[in-house]
């Protein structure tokens, strides 16, 4: 029998019946996708968003001013008018605590720009162009991973600290967050761009002749900076960590602006701790959220964004 | 002839976010000893699930076996408890997986790997299988045995820890041996060699094997008896002579035209249009129809069922009787 | 192996140095004249110039640098001006209290981790799974000294279980067993702080390395060999696993001792942490500087410490 005989359908063979039920997904969606699915990372974004525009939106939250104080007022318990009461000088504290929360997260924030300029530009030179550079770059990496963190920012900031005004000592602890917290993303990133350099289509690119700055902007960028992205969210929840640490211990941001941790610094007086537990308990539970809402919300993201994952 | 494994409308799914893959569904066949079964189909037809399956090696969650047997030595082994089943493992049937380069445990010395069945299954004692382990390697076809065998995963080559994972499969003289794409990642003389060291072994044991390759041109090598898998389910079964000389389904036909040796010189080489369809959305009718340039509206509406058209000689296709290559 | 170490140890002297000069340079910034706290106000100019020039002060930064640097290679790191003591006298016994309670402590959480992150990863999304991933995640999100300063507030102000600071009870002196109960009583509240915060992070480290290697071939390769789970995942996947978990404690153990400046601090527990935020009060320089070279050394071996352990665990570490 021969195909003559067959009825043979002269019509275009559709590839694919079932295609138009399919979606396809750009990389966007897909990963709008994965992480909706994720409800645990979604309360952690809605807890994060909650806490930012609570700082933002803080001049309209709250009649009072964190500065001003108010001697007739003194040390008073939670009221109506106070709902957290007020401190040793009259400020409402719950002001203290909103306001206290946009410099714990533009520490947190700015301290981590930082950490992702240096970061990015350490790794991805390194990992770049390899050889000598890489050489140079990593041991300069080694040498800031062996800085013991706490104790050396507690140096700096007893240091440097006391030379400039308590309104710029925010400035000065972005900085030495910032600075000592870059290596460990430089090592990621020239590890990232190691591999992918290795990669067909980075080789591609460069058998093409593409110039390097191109490569770098058009292949390197975009494919490492869902791992920045991941890195700066889960850095960030670390910054303001440390930032309440250094100032709980004093030596961070210090009065009279406010930063969750330099509030809690109050229950160091035994009494505070013991008899005004509105004065430390809040900032507390701020510093928590916030870091606990930032770290799901990077894990929702690193996990939708890591094409290995479900 | 006897069947020394016959599995019975097998029917494995994955439970996924996004629906149920019918990875395998409803496939039958059997093989018998001492002989070499081929399994063929593109990636993703469901091949390498039906051999895990046997050995319930499907990841659970997502993969589960939800119907079906698997008859061995008169044990049905979706059925016997976790204990049996692991004196089956590596002792009765044994596999070699497609990756020789990530199959092996990088922390453990070739030797220890192989002497771990050994010391498992015929419980030797530790200096025995060792020397068993040697003499396995020795099989295979490796020099400075004595060596190798206290040598770890990365020190050895492609080929070469291939050879390291069939002496592991076969350590035990197994009945059976499932060789799950054993060829695909190495190079084609290393291939050749391989496959000819397989069939020396599965001689000289008596064991039977079950291959399963994307490659026509290994199966017509190596085989007694093909089976053609598409979308999970089995397209054509027959002894590998009579698929070679009479495929009756479109999609056999297709994968034959492919192969660039089989075609006559000056003749153009012809490639199946469009791709598997996806698991998630297999079209209605017959699986093969959107691909199939003899599909009709019986293929469109109906799913053919797997029949015998000559002795031995099993399709699923409505049009069998007409199609020819 | 004895090579490599030697090889990697000599590695560390140039990285030591160049912390040591950028220690030393940052403390040299220091404002204020560390006189100030050694001499008497009522001295004289000339007490205070023949002072300095004895001290070496009048030196350049650069002479200074190299005569603390030869000095403290023979471990005289100068007096500290607090304790009115050479320094190197002091520093052990503290040295001592941080590692009763930071180290103990994380070697015993450390040993409980283990195991939980092993089942949490084989029983991945199971009832325990899931109340470890919220332990963990609480864990890493609470700041110690709050988590200490609620410990305090309900257990030892509310409750009066536990003391609220120090090592031992002022005054008691006890000595022998009484004393060792006295410190283990003073050790409880810290030690839970320690070990709920390592524990959350070793917890999660062993899952996420375990759950990585869980879905490798080799484990597929091992359960169709016929082994038992129990082998198929103590031995042939947590050996795997094995490999970055060593690599965490090599740089967790630092890390304790510089978390402990905070801990100590909320605490009042005499260690390394606490003087150092004493030294940092009193301007002790000699001592600060002492200190921050301690933290960078225990770094450093931190550091080497996990690059043995991983030579040691992966054989595809080539080590000569």
């Amino acid at each position: 029998m021969t195909e003559k005989n067959l009825e043979v359908e002269k019509k275009p063979i559709n590839i694919n019946d079932s295609e138009e039920e399919q979606e396809i997904l750009s990389p966007w969606k897909m990963f709008v996708r994965k992480f909706k699915k994720n409800k645990i990372a979604v309360a952690g974004l809605i807890i994060f968003i909650i806490m930012i525009l609570s700082a933002l939106l803080a001049p309209i939250l709250t009649p009072y001013n964190p500065y001003e104080m108010d001697y007739s007022k003194i040390n008073q318990p939670p009221s109506s008018e106070h709902l957290l009461g007020t401190d040793e000088v009259g400020r409402d504290y719950l002001t203290r605590i909103l306001y206290g929360g946009r410099v714990s997260m533009k520490v947190g924030l700015f301290a981590v720009i930082i950490e992702i300029i240096i970061g990015a530009l350490v790794g991805g030179l390194a990992g770049y162009y390899g050889g000598w550079v890489d050489n140079l770059l990593m041991r300069l990496v080694e040498i800031f991973m062996s800085f013991p963190f706490l104790p050396l920012a507690i140096t700096i900031s007893a240091v440097i600290g006391t030379k400039v005004e308590p309104q710029q000592r925010m400035y000065i602890v972005m900085m030495i967050i910032g600075l000592l917290s870059w290596p460990g993303l430089a090592r990621m990133i020239r590890g990232q761009i190691l591999s992918l350099r290795e990669q067909e289509f980075i080789q591609a690119a460069r058998a093409l002749g593409i110039r390097d700055s191109k490569i770098i902007w058009r292949h390197l960028i975009p494919n490492t900076v869902g791992y920045i992205i991941v890195s700066a969210t889960l850095g960030m929840a670390g910054a303001i960590m440390s930032e309440s640490g250094l100032s709980f211990l004093g030596l961070g941001v210090t009065p009279p602006t406010p930063t969750w941790g330099n509030l809690i610094q109050n229950a160091r007086e035994a009494y505070i701790l013991r008899n005004r537990v509105w004065l430390w308990l809040p900032p507390g539970v701020c510093i928590f959220l916030a870091v606990m809402s930032i770290n799901l919300f990077g894990d929702g993201l690193r996990d939708a964004i890591d094409p290995k994952s479900k | 002839m006897d069947k020394l494994l016959e599995i019975k409308d097998l029917k494995t799914y994955f439970y996924t976010d996004d629906g149920i893959v019918k990875a395998v569904d409803g496939v039958n066949f059997s093989v018998e000893s001492g002989k070499t079964i081929g399994i063929v189909g593109e990636s993703g037809c469901g091949k390498s699930v039906t051999a895990m399956s046997i050995l319930r090696l499907i990841p659970d969650p997502p993969g589960k076996i939800v119907n079906g047997e698997v008859l061995f030595d008169g044990k049905d082994l979706t059925k016997v408890s976790e204990d049996e089943l692991r004196h089956i493992r590596g002792n009765d049937i044994s596999v070699i997986f497609q990756e020789p380069m990530t199959s092996l445990n990088p922390v453990f010395t070739v030797g220890y790997q192989i002497m771990e069945a050994l010391m498992l299954h015929q419980k030797l004692s530790e200096g025995e299988a060792k020397k068993k382990a040697i003499e396995m390697i020795k099989l295979v076809g490796i020099p400075r045995a004595e060596k190798i065998v206290d040598e770890y995963p990365h020190q050895l080559s492609g080929g070469m820890r291939q050879r390291v994972m069939i002496a592991m499969a076969l350590s035990c003289q197994p009945k059976l041996l499932i060789a799950d794409e054993p060829t695909t990642a190495l190079d084609v003389t290393i291939q050749a060699q391989i496959l000819e060291l397989m069939n020396e072994l599965k001689n000289k044991l008596n064991t039977s094997i079950m291959l399963i390759t994307h490659d026509l041109g290994v199966v017509a090598e190596m085989s007694d008896h093909v089976i053609v898998m598409y979308s999970g389910k089995v397209v054509e079964d027959a002894p590998v002579d009579e698929l070679f000389k009479n495929p009756r389904h479109p999609y056999t036909i297709g994968l034959m035209n492919s192969i660039p040796s089989l075609i006559e010189e000056g003749e153009r080489l012809e490639s199946i249009k469009g791709a598997v369809p996806n698991p998630l959305y297999l079209p209605k009718g017959c699986y093969f129809h959107p691909r199939c340039k003899f599909a009709t509206d019986e293929c469109r509406n109906g799913q053919p069922e797997l029949r015998e058209i000559a002795p031995g000689h099993k399709v699923s296709c409505f049009r069998a009787e007409e199609v020819t290559k | 192996m004895f090579k490599y170490i030697v090889r990697r140890i000599l590695n560390l002297i140039p990285v030591l140095l160049i912390i040591s000069i950028l220690i030393f340079g940052i403390i040299k910034m220091a404002p204020g004249d560390p006189l100030s706290t050694r001499l008497d106000p009522t001295s004289t100019a000339e007490q205070r110039a023949a002072e300095r020039e004895k001290l070496g002060l009048n030196d350049p930064v650069p002479l200074q640098y190299w005569k603390w640097l030869t000095k403290s290679i023979r471990g005289d790191f100068g007096e500290s001006t607090m304790y009115r003591r050479p320094v190197k006298d002091v520093v052990p016994k503290f040295i001592w209290n941080t590692f009763l309670l930071n180290v103990v402590v994380y070697i015993i959480a450390f040993l409980i981790s283990i195991p939980i992150g092993i089942v949490c990863a084989v029983k991945q999304y199971s009832k325990t799974d899931n109340f470890w991933t919220v332990f963990s995640i609480i864990g890493i999100s609470m700041p110690s000294f709050f988590f200490g300063l609620l410990l305090i507030y309900f257990f030892s102000v509310k409750q009066n279980w536990f003391p609220i600071n120090g090592m031992v009870t002022p005054g008691k002196n006890a000595v022998g067993w009484a004393r060792v109960t006295d410190i283990l009583h003073h050790m409880v509240l810290p030690a839970i702080v320690l070990t709920i915060g390592s524990m959350a992070s070793l917890v999660r480290y062993t899952r996420t390395s375990m759950l990585e290697v869980i879905n490798q071939d080799y484990i597929r390769t091992a359960r169709s060999k016929g082994l038992k789970e129990k082998v198929v995942i103590y031995k042939h996947a947590f050996r795997n696993a094995l490999i970055p978990i060593v690599t965490i404690i090599g740089f967790t153990i630092p890390g304790l001792f510089s978390g402990a400046v905070i801990l100590e601090t909320v605490f009042v527990w005499p260690g390394i942490g606490n003087v150092m935020m004493e030294s940092i009060t009193a301007r002790d320089y000699n001592m600060m500087m002492a200190l921050n070279m301690f933290f960078a050394l225990l770094t450093l071996l931190g550091n080497l410490l996990a690059d043995i352990g991983y030579a040691l665990v992966d054989p595809r570490i080539k080590v000569d």
